[in-house]
C-alpha cells in the first residue's frame, strides 16, 4: 500500500523517512537507486539524460521544475516527470521535500517567491498524485491523513485560522453548522435532511462535500504546514553560524529555476523579463484605476486618492515588478532627483483629486500630507529628500482589499479573473501589448 | 413618539443637560465596564471628529467625572483590548464588529437625507439576519447589538474571533452579507452537475439566496445595480411576486438564465453595502461609547437587548429633546 508520505511529506511517516537518512553531503552524489526508480516508471522518457534525476540534489530540482514548466512552458512535457508520481519514488521525494524547505528556509525565508513557489507546488502535487488514485485508494488516503490532522470528529471553522487568513482557503468553500465544519455524511444528512427537499440529501452531500471539500482541506493545511516549516527553518538558521553548503548550492539552483521562467501574481514574463519602469499607459490601467480617474464622489474620496490610487500610479511608474523583486525601496532609489515624482507623479494624484466632487484639497488641503507620507516622505507638506524614510512608500492595495475597502471602485473585467492585484493588471495588459520591455518569450494565450 | 424633524443637533447646553441629568455610568454594557482598563478611548469635544484620543480610564469613577464635566460632542471606545492602551501599543484582542449604518445601505426604501424610521427598521432587517449567521453558520456567542445613533453596531466577544486577522474578518464580513456569487457547477462521480444557489437550502449558497431575496424584493425603478439595464430591473420588478413564494426557477424562466447571472452578480456587488467593511477588518478602531449621546442627531447610542421591540424613536430619544419648542 502506498505510504501516506507520498502525499504528506509532514506526516509521521514522511518525518520518519527523514531521521533515517544519512549525511547531507552524500545527497551530491550518483544514487542507484533513485535512477532505478525513475527509469523504471511507466511512461518516464528516458531518451535524454537531462530528465534523470541522478541524485537527491537533482530530484529536489525536477520537483520544483515540474511545477513552474508545467505552470509556464507551453511544450510542457509530461513525461519527462512521470517518476513523480511513481509511489516507489517516496522515500527519495520526502527527503528531496525535506532539503528544498530547508533550502529556501535559510537562504531566502517565508515571505519570498521561492518560498510561496515551494508551498503552491506541494498543493499541486499533492493534487496531481491523488487524481491518479483510484477512487477508493483516494478516499482511503485522505481520510488517514485528514484523521491525523483533525485529531477531533467535530472541527471548528475556527480551527482553520491560519489557511483563511492566507487566503489558502475561502469560508464560503466551508459548508458549517452552528460553527461545525460538516464532512461526514452522516452529520450532513443530521444537520440539512429536513430543509432539502425534492432532491436525494445523499447525491447533494456526495456533490457539494463528498471527497472535495476534504481534499482541500487535506491540501491547504499541508501548504500551510509546508510554509510553516520553511519558516520554522528560517528562523532556527538565523541562529546558526554557517548553512550548510549543500543547502546553499540547491538554493541557488532553485533560484534559477524560477528566474528562467517565472509566473508571479497571474502575469507572465520571459526569461529574467523584467518590467522596466517606463511612462505610464492610461489604456493599459485596470477598470478600478480608470474609475478613480473619472472622479469620484464624496465618500470614500480620501482613501481612493490616498491608500489607493497614490500607490498604485507610483509603483506602476517607477516600480512595477515591486512584487516580484522581494526587495523593498526607497522612491529614491529608482528615481534619484525625484524628477518623475514631481513632474509626473503629484501632477497625476492632484488632477485625479481635482476630479473628485467636491474637490478632495479643496475642503481638505491637509490631505497633500498624506499622499507625500504614502510616497514615503514622512508627514510633510513637500518631497523632500531630507524627509524620505519617515514613512514607508505604501505598495498598491491587493483586489481583495479594494473590495473590502472601497468596493465601489471594483468592476472587474476579464483581465481580472487572471490577477490579484491592480499592479498586475497594468503589467498584463501592457505585457499583452508588447510594451514590457522584458523577454516576450513563453506563453502568450 | 417624536417626529423625524426633532432629530437636528444637540445644542451645548442640551449635552450637558443630558449627562449631568439623564446619564448614568451603569448604562455602559458590561463588556465594555469589565475591560475599561484595557481599552482607549476617545472624544469629539467641538464636533470636528474624535481628535482627543488615547484616554484611558482606571476606573467607572474616572470615566463618569470625565462625561459629566467634559460633556462631549461625542464618545468612543476601542475595539481593541491592549497592554498599554494609553500608547495602542501590545494589542491583545478586538472584537469582532459590524457596522451597520441607515443611511449608507443599499436599496433604501425612503429618500431621507440623514436617517428615519424606514431606513433604521430596513437597518433593523438586516441586523437580525447578520445575527442568525453569525450564530447559525458561524457558532458564535456573546454578541451584543448597539443602537449608534444612526444604525447598528454588532460587537462580537467571543473569545475564538478575538484574536483573528483582518484578512480572516474580511472573510466573515464577505461570507455573511453574501459578497460573491456562489459556484453552481458541482463535479461527482466523472459527471458535472448544475445546482442554482437557491436549490441549496444550507451553507453559503443558503445565505446568498437571502440576500438575493431580500434585494429582489426591495429593488425598485430607480434601483441601480451593475449590469443590470432598466429593461432587466423592470422585469425583476414584473416577476418579483415568485420570489416572494420561493419559486426561484419560475423566476429564473421568466428572467431568462443569463439575465438571471448578470442580475445576481450585480446583487453580489451591491451586497457589499450592507457593512463597512472597512470598520470590520481595522483592529483598532474606535467606536461610539454606548450610553452616550449622538449629538449630531439627539439620540443615544445604546445596547439593545431585545432587537425585535426596539423601537430607537421611542427607546433612544433622551429627555431633553421632549423639552424643545
Ligand atoms: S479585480 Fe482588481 S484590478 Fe480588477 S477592477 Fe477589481 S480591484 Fe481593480
Ligand atoms: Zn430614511
Amino acid at each position: 500500500m502506498v505510504s501516506v508520505a507520498f502525499i504528506n511529506p509532514l506526516s509521521v511517516e514522511g518525518r520518519q523517512v527523514v531521521r533515517e537518512m544519512g549525511n547531507l553531503d552524500s545527497f551530491r552524489e550518483e544514487n542507484g537507486d533513485i535512477i532505478n526508480v525513475v527509469i523504471h516508471t511507466r511512461s518516464q522518457d528516458i531518451s535524454d539524460e537531462e530528465s534523470i534525476p541522478h541524485n537527491y540534489l537533482d530530484l529536489a530540482v525536477k520537483r520544483l521544475e515540474w511545477y513552474i514548466k508545467k505552470r509556464n512552458d507551453p511544450n510542457f512535457d509530461y513525461n519527462k516527470y512521470s517518476f513523480l508520481f511513481n509511489y516507489k519514488i517516496t522515500r527519495f521525494d520526502v527527503i528531496s521535500f525535506y532539503l528544498l524547505c530547508q533550502a529556501v528556509g535559510v537562504k531566502f525565508g517565508p515571505n519570498s517567491r521561492e518560498s510561496r513557489a515551494m508551498v503552491e507546488s506541494q498543493g499541486k502535487l499533492m493534487e496531481s498524485r491523488l487524481s491518479e488514485f483510484s477512487r477508493i485508494d483516494r478516499e482511503e488516503l485522505i481520510k488517514k491523513i485528514l484523521d491525523s490532522l483533525l485529531n477531533d470528529e467535530r472541527v471548528k471553522w475556527t480551527f482553520f485560522e491560519d489557511i483563511l487568513s492566507s487566503h489558502k482557503l475561502k469560508l464560503e468553500d466551508l459548508v458549517m453548522d452552528h460553527g461545525n465544519i460538516i464532512l461526514n455524511k452522516e452529520d450532513f444528512i443530521e444537520s440539512f435532511s429536513s430543509k432539502i427537499q425534492h432532491r436525494d440529501p445523499d447525491k447533494i452531500y456526495n456533490m457539494m462535500i463528498g471527497d472535495k471539500i476534504k481534499e482541500l482541506i487535506m491540501n491547504r493545511m499541508i501548504m500551510q504546514k509546508t510554509e510553516d516549516y520553511i519558516y520554522k527553518v528560517h528562523q532556527k538558521s538565523r541562529r546558526e553560524i554557517e548553512p550548510n553548503p549543500i543547502l546553499l548550492e540547491l538554493a541557488e539552483k532553485v533560484s534559477n529555476v524560477l528566474s528562467e521562467s517565472f509566473t508571479s501574481y497571474g502575469y507572465k514574463v520571459g526569461v529574467n523579463g523584467e518590467v522596466k519602469a517606463a511612462p505610464l499607459n492610461s489604456n493599459a490601467f485596470p477598470p478600478c484605476v480608470k474609475l478613480v480617474l473619472e472622479g469620484m464622489k464624496s465618500g470614500g474620496r480620501n482613501d481612493a486618492i490616498i491608500l489607493f490610487f497614490t500607490p498604485f500610479v507610483s509603483y506602476a511608474r517607477l516600480y512595477p515588478d515591486v512584487f516580484r523583486k522581494n526587495v523593498t525601496v526607497k522612491v529614491s532609489d529608482v528615481d534619484p532627483n525625484l524628477s518623475v515624482v514631481q513632474n509626473e507623479i503629484l501632477p497625476l494624484v492632484y488632477g485625479a483629486a481635482e476630479q473628485c466632487t467636491p474637490p478632495l484639497f479643496e475642503d481638505q488641503p491637509q490631505e497633500k500630507v498624506n499622499i507625500n507620507a504614502k510616497l514615503g516622505f514622512g508627514m510633510h507638506t513637500t518631497v523632500d529628500l531630507k524627509h524620505e524614510g519617515e514613512s514607508i512608500w505604501y505598495t498598491p492595495m491587493s483586489c481583495e482589499k479594494v473590495k473590502l475597502h472601497l468596493p465601489s471602485l471594483c468592476k472587474p473585467d476579464k483581465t481580472c479573473k487572471r490577477i490579484g492585484n491592480p499592479l498586475s493588471y497594468y503589467i498584463r495588459k501592457l505585457w499583452e501589448s508588447g510594451e514590457t520591455n522584458g523577454d516576450h518569450e513563453g506563453n502568450e494565450e | 413618539m417624536v417626529e423625524n424633524h426633532h432629530l437636528k443637533p444637540a445644542t451645548t447646553e442640551e449635552r450637558r443637560i443630558y449627562y449631568r441629568e439623564e446619564w448614568n455610568v451603569e448604562e455602559i454594557p458590561d463588556f465594555i465596564k469589565n475591560s475599561l482598563d484595557k481599552r482607549e478611548f476617545g472624544f469629539d469635544h467641538l464636533g470636528r471628529g474624535p481628535n482627543d484620543r488615547y484616554r484611558v480610564f482606571g476606573s467607572l469613577d474616572l470615566l463618569r467625572k470625565f462625561l459629566r464635566y467634559r460633556t462631549p460632542f461625542a464618545a468612543y471606545s476601542s475595539v481593541a483590548f491592549y497592554e498599554k492602551p494609553r500608547r495602542r501599543d501590545g494589542w491583545i484582542k478586538s472584537e469582532l464588529v459590524f457596522d451597520v449604518d441607515a443611511k449608507d445601505i443599499p436599496l433604501r426604501k425612503c429618500n431621507c437625507k440623514g436617517v428615519c424610521e424606514v431606513c433604521l427598521n430596513q437597518a433593523q432587517e438586516i441586523v437580525c439576519s447578520l445575527m442568525d449567521i453569525l450564530e447559525g453558520d458561524l457558532g458564535l456567542n456573546d454578541i451584543h447589538v448597539i443602537y449608534s445613533g444612526r444604525g447598528y453596531h454588532l460587537r462580537v466577544l467571543d473569545e475564538s474571533v478575538m484574536k483573528m486577522s483582518s484578512e480572516v474578518r474580511g472573510q466573515i464580513v464577505k461570507y455573511i452579507i453574501g459578497a460573491e456569487v456562489p459556484q453552481s457547477e458541482y463535479a461527482g462521480d466523472g459527471m458535472t452537475y448544475k445546482l442554482e444557489h437557491f436549490s441549496l437550502p444550507f451553507g453559503y449558497p443558503q445565505v446568498f439566496t437571502e440576500r438575493v431575496k431580500y434585494a429582489i424584493l426591495h429593488i425598485t425603478e430607480s434601483t441601480e445595480i451593475d449590469g443590470v439595464n432598466n429593461k432587466l430591473l423592470k422585469d425583476v420588478i414584473k416577476y418579483c411576486k415568485y420570489i416572494n413564494d420561493d419559486e426561484w426557477g419560475l423566476f429564473r424562466g421568466k428572467v431568462g438564465p443569463i439575465r438571471y447571472q448578470r442580475l445576481i452578480k450585480g446583487i453580489a456587488s451591491l451586497n457589499m453595502g450592507w457593512v463597512d467593511a472597512k470598520v470590520s477588518i481595522d483592529l483598532k478602531r474606535i467606536l461610539r461609547l454606548p450610553s452616550s449621546l449622538h449629538s449630531m442627531v439627539s439620540m443615544k447610542c445604546m445596547e439593545v437587548n431585545n432587537l425585535e421591540n426596539f423601537d430607537p424613536f421611542r427607546d433612544a430619544v433622551p429627555r431633553f429633546v421632549y423639552e424643545r419648542k
